[in-house]
């Protein structure tokens, strides 16, 4: 099963939009991370991910998800997820997650 | 019609093991979330049992791959035993056996990259045994029962 990744920076917000569908285990995480390296890299800005076609993600990809909101925090930017589905949302539940990254919706 | 009603009365009442033999490579892992949906769905588990399953599963596969690599056995073996009320899956590898001393609850304050899995699995799971024999690999046992809204 596939990962895509989609990502915008938005220069009027100062925000990386990014767009995950499919999902993200130990055989996708690679592609995630290396996004993640690439577009923090590039601008240290908040990153807002659009979850709707996200349709599930393993303690790899929670890893690399904190590895760059620790990053972020340095220069006060985070993570922002939207439209997560209720599996995932439980993950974060779980993990205690979803105090750290910002959950809308 | 019979025939249907015969079906439905065997799914009901059939103690079965499943063992899957895979090897040691990260894309089987979505495959092995396939196969528990499918047994998982068969068994009655409603779709939030199901997610869990597919989650809880996952980590262990990824753990058996990650971390319980041996040199001569490139695989890792799952069991599936279906009971009418419950699903016992283990997940065996031949790694180098794993300390209980590297299994820790998580600190989220402390954000840590890692160290998560094994607590998700005990999280999504009713029961779950991890048993290691020093250099002999690892067995992970976990347990979901069938409409058990924890
Ligand atoms: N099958 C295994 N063989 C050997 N050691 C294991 C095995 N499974 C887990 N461990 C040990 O237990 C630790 C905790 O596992 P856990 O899945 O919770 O975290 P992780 O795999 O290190 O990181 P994460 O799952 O968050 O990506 C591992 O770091 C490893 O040392
Ligand atoms: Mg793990």
């Amino acid at each position: 099963m596939a990962l895509m990744i989609n990502k915008k920076y938005n220069e009027q917000d100062q925000i990386w939009n990014l767009e995950l569908s499919g999902e993200v285990d130990i055989y996708t995480v690679e592609k995630l991370k290396e996004t993640f390296n690439k577009i923090i890299e590039e601008k240290k800005e908040t990153i807002r991910i659009d979850a709707n076609n996200l349709d599930y993600i393993d303690s790899t990809g929670l890893g690399v998800l904190i590895g760059a909101f620790k990053k972020l925090k340095i220069e006060e930017k985070t993570i922002i997820i939207y439209n997560i589905k209720p599996s995932i949302k439980k993950l974060l539940n779980i993990t205690g997650l979803d105090k750290i990254f910002t959950i809308e919706g | 019609m019979v025939d249907v009603k015969e079906q439905i009365n065997m799914n009901k009442k059939s103690n079965d093991v499943i063992t899957l033999s895979v090897p040691n490579k990260p894309e089987y892992v979505s495959v092995i979330r396939l196969t528990v949906s499918g047994i998982a769905n068969r068994m009655g588990f409603d779709i939030e049992e199901i997610e869990d399953i597919k989650v809880a599963i996952s980590e262990a596969c990824t753990n058996a791959i990650t971390h319980g690599i041996c040199e001569e056995e490139n695989k890792f073996v799952v069991d599936f035993f279906t009971e009418e009320e419950k699903l016992t899956i283990y997940v065996y590898d031949n790694g180098k056996g794993c300390l209980s001393s590297n299994i820790k609850t998580p600190n989220i304050g402390e954000l840590k990259e890692g160290g998560l899995g094994v607590f998700i699995i005990k999280s999504l799971m009713d029961d779950v045994e991890i048993t290691s024999n020093n250099g002999k690999g690892t067995v992970i046992k976990m347990t979901k029962r069938v409409g058990d809204d924890v």
